[in-house]
């Protein structure tokens, strides 16, 4: 059995002929994540690279990635405040995405959540200005 | 006239029915010829599997569970009368797809929810190309991993896509659970991996 147009896919996949092929996809690298001459940014990008870099380096479950100015640009002009509540308590956007409080780790402060988010909007105006929109 | 105008528009009718058969007759000749690269497929058919997954977590389970609270979602959804989880839905579709899949000599692909550190040892992988993906995935965040592989004298693509753990109920479960291999998953690890296998000529 094999689906209708296998013989098709058989043409197609000749080009690959049997060997292992690995597609870069990757949204993120550690380059992407600039560094900081402040100390509490680079304490707060270490706190985000642990808690936070799982989801929104790659945009995984629509997690805003502040590496896309088209993510940011609409988050930046909000109140820290309100980043930092949805931070902390969590938060179900409109169309029912879920950021979970302080990234699922009940174990961080409100003051390390914050730093995090800091870095997070240190990140993302950086790539906005760089992307000029 | 009258008689006429009748004759008119059958002929016009007549011809219109032998257009639409002549170009459904082209149409299906192109269609017979077309290509499609198989890595495409695969990508394709993960892209609707996990956009699927994605507006059942979002508009059902978060929606009911977790804002409007009016429900639980659950392993055990029918003893507790709660919601399946997000993990089985997609689980309980790849069961469907097999099973219907039998039955239909031109369609032959699988595709299935597997992990190194699987709750239930069905669900880890037996082929090395299934070990390998699930690993590289692991160890390349954002990254698919393809390959072939010859399985009973077929000759497969296989391509494994990472499944990461979005919800701290994912996280838990797995952490918690009594015939879990590792207990330190966090959220936004990869957990296991979406595996589709699709066979080709040689």
């Amino acid at each position: 059995m094999s689906f209708g147009f296998s013989s098709k896919i058989s043409a197609a996949f000749s080009v690959v002929a049997f060997t292992v092929v690995i597609v870069t996809e990757a949204l993120a690298e550690k380059a992407d994540y600039v560094q900081s001459g402040n100390d509490a940014l680079q304490q707060g990008r270490d706190l985000w690279l642990e808690n936070c870099e799982g989801c929104h380096g790659y945009g995984i479950a629509d997690a805003p990635v502040p590496m896309q100015s088209s993510d940011w640009k609409y988050r930046v002009i909000k109140e820290k405040e309100v980043l930092y509540r949805h931070a902390i308590e969590g938060f179900i956007g409109e169309d029912y995405s879920m950021m979970p409080a302080r990234g699922g780790n009940d174990e961080l402060n409100d003051e390390q959540v914050k730093a995090a988010v800091d870095y997070m909007l240190f990140l993302a105006n950086f790539y906005i200005k760089r992307q000029g929109n | 006239m009258k008689n006429m105008k009748h004759k008119l528009k059958r002929n016009l009718m007549i011809g219109t029915a032998v257009t639409t058969i002549a170009a459904a007759t082209v149409v299906s000749a192109q269609v017979s010829d077309a290509t499609v690269s198989v890595k495409a497929m695969a990508d394709a058919l993960h892209l609707v599997m996990d956009s699927d997954r994605s507006v059942y977590t979002k508009k059902i389970v978060n929606r009911l569970v977790k804002k409007e609270k009016v429900i639980k979602a659950s392993e055990h959804f029918e003893d507790e009368k709660a919601l399946v989880l997000p993990a089985q839905m997609f689980r309980f579709g790849s069961e469907l797809a097999a099973k219907r899949a039998e039955k239909l000599d031109d369609v032959n692909f699988s595709y299935t929810l597997q992990s190194l550190w699987p709750i239930n040892k069905q669900n880890a992988p037996k082929t090395e190309a299934e070990k390998a993906g699930l690993k590289y995935v692991a160890e390349n965040k954002g990254k698919n991993y393809y390959t072939t592989e010859k399985l009973g004298g077929v000759n497969y693509f296989t391509a494994v896509y990472a499944d990461t753990g979005v919800a701290p109920v994912c996280v838990s479960c797995h952490n918690e659970h009594p015939d879990t291999p590792k207990k330190d998953f966090k959220i936004g690890d990869v957990m296991g991996g979406v595996v589709i296998r699709i066979p080709v000529e040689d």
